[in-house]
């Protein structure tokens, strides 16, 4: 009531109040606001510029590179080819969905079991159950890099170096933190009346949580999934250490070769480049909204 | 709900996350914090040195560069990137045809891999052939050693880390303006405050939690700068680029120094979580002042 009252008001006053400019206003102010958009399109062409800086240069020749990199007369399409016979792009790929689908997996089942018994199963000691919570919860103030060679210690130790499990085990652990967090602060807010019917329905524990309360944290899974898979995708520390046998490069990791690989081939290093940007960009495209409430809930609710 | 628990159930439920976590997050957490004092160079079995690589630290003249590249990086980013990200939020939060897309390009540099992002600088900063100097030099302006040089690198290193980041802290505050109470905002208009007085005397200060945030992240993610140094320099010119985390990895892995380059690990991890803590009680104490 109030609002719609308020803003009745601003309609009828806001002609009334004075204005620097008197009856000029309305005008200089569509002045400004398009001035306002064209410095905001401005700044968002600066943003991709780099972008486009280098898949621009990957059509060109790399003679032409140092020289005249914009000239238009010799566009061509051999860095891809160089790029496409000289980058295991399939394993690469392969590799990398490979390690982020398990882990990102095998990361969210456990969490959701272990969230579920922190919120919803009955302790014998309280404290116990919210302790437990603060403890995987301390997980997010720990720094990845400090975890690199010990990690790398342990996958020896446990014998799992060489495999992808290496690289698996790790990304499950520090994922588990921010699935947590996110988990149970849905399940603590949510409702307990629809589980609380399945169970009188006879339902036991295993179904419960995989066929009535799951379903129910879809958004939340979703955030969980898009936050962890882009984690993986772009992981480059641990990788560089866990994985030493080339047939099980990721995508980081192959990137990170590039200098080394092309050398002074600018061209094929750009064409590269682009060939692993796109397809993430492309993804990016489709799901831009998904992926920009995925990766920053953390932000807003960590 | 007590009918589906019980001591067993609890544990299968509970066991497979604390098991994991533990193993590869608190153990190897505490396995640096005992490795530190040790010295370890991969074979034989590691010698107990007590604080001697602690020692050693404060007379290491690149572990001093590193810590003053770190937070030249630290200050240069957040002064620029706090103010430009709060504007470009305002800017696009205005009705301009095409803004959603406007935001989803903005944002995009934060998808790619830290690794490609060195990379596709490398193109931009290098010295001969990137596009910086090629734009400067139109203008007649000398090439500047923008990377690989002996003083410059930090401040590269802080604007592709402000270029990557700028558009995911424009998100938060965009989020943050949206749920600014819109009847306050008219009540502001309403009593004749300008455009700029509503955003210094009403937004800002009904933000201040979402600037915190924003600050927060942004110095986590400056200690965790390690690929854009590793692409554009390697740390070089004799480690003069090098940041905390870059030189630990150079440390530990190049030089297989394990016992130092944990003691740098943990070093590393206090530092983040003083200035982060120092950062939360600096804003709540002027929160009580004003």
């Amino acid at each position: 009531m109030t609002a719609t009252i308020t803003r009745q008001e601003k309609i009828t006053v806001a002609p009334r109040l004075p204005t620097k400019a008197g009856s000029n206003g309305g005008m200089r102010r569509r002045r400004t606001s398009r001035v306002l958009a064209v410095i905001a399109y401005l700044v968002t062409f600066l943003v991709i510029t780099p972008i486009l800086w280098i898949v621009l240069l990957s059509f060109q020749p790399s003679s032409n590179i140092l020289g005249n990199p914009l000239s238009p007369a010799e566009l061509t399409l051999r860095n891809y080819a160089n790029a496409i016979t000289s980058l295991p792009l399939f394993r690469m790929y392969g590799n990398t969905i490979f390690i982020a689908a398990v882990s990102v997996t095998v990361g969210t089942a456990i969490s959701f079991m272990s969230a579920f018994a922190l919120t919803r199963m009955v302790f014998r000691r309280r404290r116990v159950q919210s302790s437990v919570r603060f403890y995987l919860l301390a997980g997010l103030a720990v720094p990845v890099y400090i975890l690199l060679f010990p990690v790398y210690q342990l996958d020896l130790a446990l014998g799992v170096f060489g495999t992808y499990w290496a690289l698996i085990l790790p990304y499950v652990a520090v994922s588990i933190p921010f699935n947590t967090l996110l988990m149970t602060g849905f399940l603590r807010e949510f409702p307990t009346e629809i589980e609380e019917a399945a169970i009188i329905d006879g339902v036991g524990l295993w179904r419960l949580c995989w066929t009535v309360v799951l379903p129910l944290m879809k958004p939340v899974i979703a955030t969980i999934l898009i936050f962890n898979v882009v984690y993986v995708f772009n992981e480059f520390p641990f990788a560089s250490i866990l994985i030493n046998n080339p047939d099980m490069v990721t995508v980081s990791l192959a990137v990170s070769r590039f200098q080394g690989q092309y050398t002074v081939d600018y061209g094929g290093m750009m064409a590269a480049a682009t060939l692993v940007l796109l397809p993430q960009l492309i993804i990016y495209a489709i799901f831009q909204r998904q992926v920009i409430a995925g990766m920053t809930v953390g932000a807003v609710k960590g | 709900m007590i009918w589906v628990s019980n001591r067993w159930k609890i544990l299968v439920m509970l066991g497979p996350a604390l098991i994991v976590f533990t193993m590869f997050v608190i153990y190897p957490l505490a396995y640096s914090g005992v490795f530190s004092f040790t010295r370890f160079q991969g074979f034989g079995e590691p010698k107990w040195i007590g604080w001697d690589n602690y020692k050693a630290l404060l007379i290491d003249p690149f572990f001093w560069q590193s810590l003053q590249n770190t937070f030249v990086i630290l200050i240069v980013s957040l002064a620029v990137l706090i103010p430009s990200s709060f504007a470009l939020a305002m800017l696009l939060q205005r009705t301009i045809r095409g803004g959603g897309a406007l935001r989803a390009l903005v944002f995009g540099p934060a998808i790619i891999a830290p690794i490609l992002v060195g990379l596709i600088w490398v193109f931009i900063l290098d010295p001969k052939i990137g596009l910086l100097n090629r734009v400067l030099g139109a203008f007649g302006t000398p090439a500047v050693p923008w990377i690989g040089g002996n003083y410059l690198t930090p401040i590269s290193v802080s604007m592709v880390f402000i270029w990557s980041s700028i558009g995911f802290a424009m998100t938060i505050f965009y989020a943050g303006l949206q749920l600014l109470p819109a009847d306050v905002l008219e009540a502001s208009a309403l009593d004749g405050a300008s455009g700029w007085q509503q955003t210094w005397h009403v937004k800002i200060p009904m933000m201040r939690e979402t600037f915190a945030i924003v600050t927060i992240l942004m110095i986590t993610n400056v200690f965790k700068i390690f690929e854009l140094v590793y692409m554009l320099t390697g740390g070089g010119p004799v480690h003069r680029s090098e940041t905390l985390v870059s030189y630990m990895y150079f440390v530990t892995f190049t030089n297989q120094q394990y016992g130092y380059g944990m003691a740098l690990a943990v070093i590393i991890t206090v530092l983040g979580a003083i200035v982060s803590i120092g950062y939360l009680v600096a804003a709540r104490r002027k929160e009580k002042l004003a």
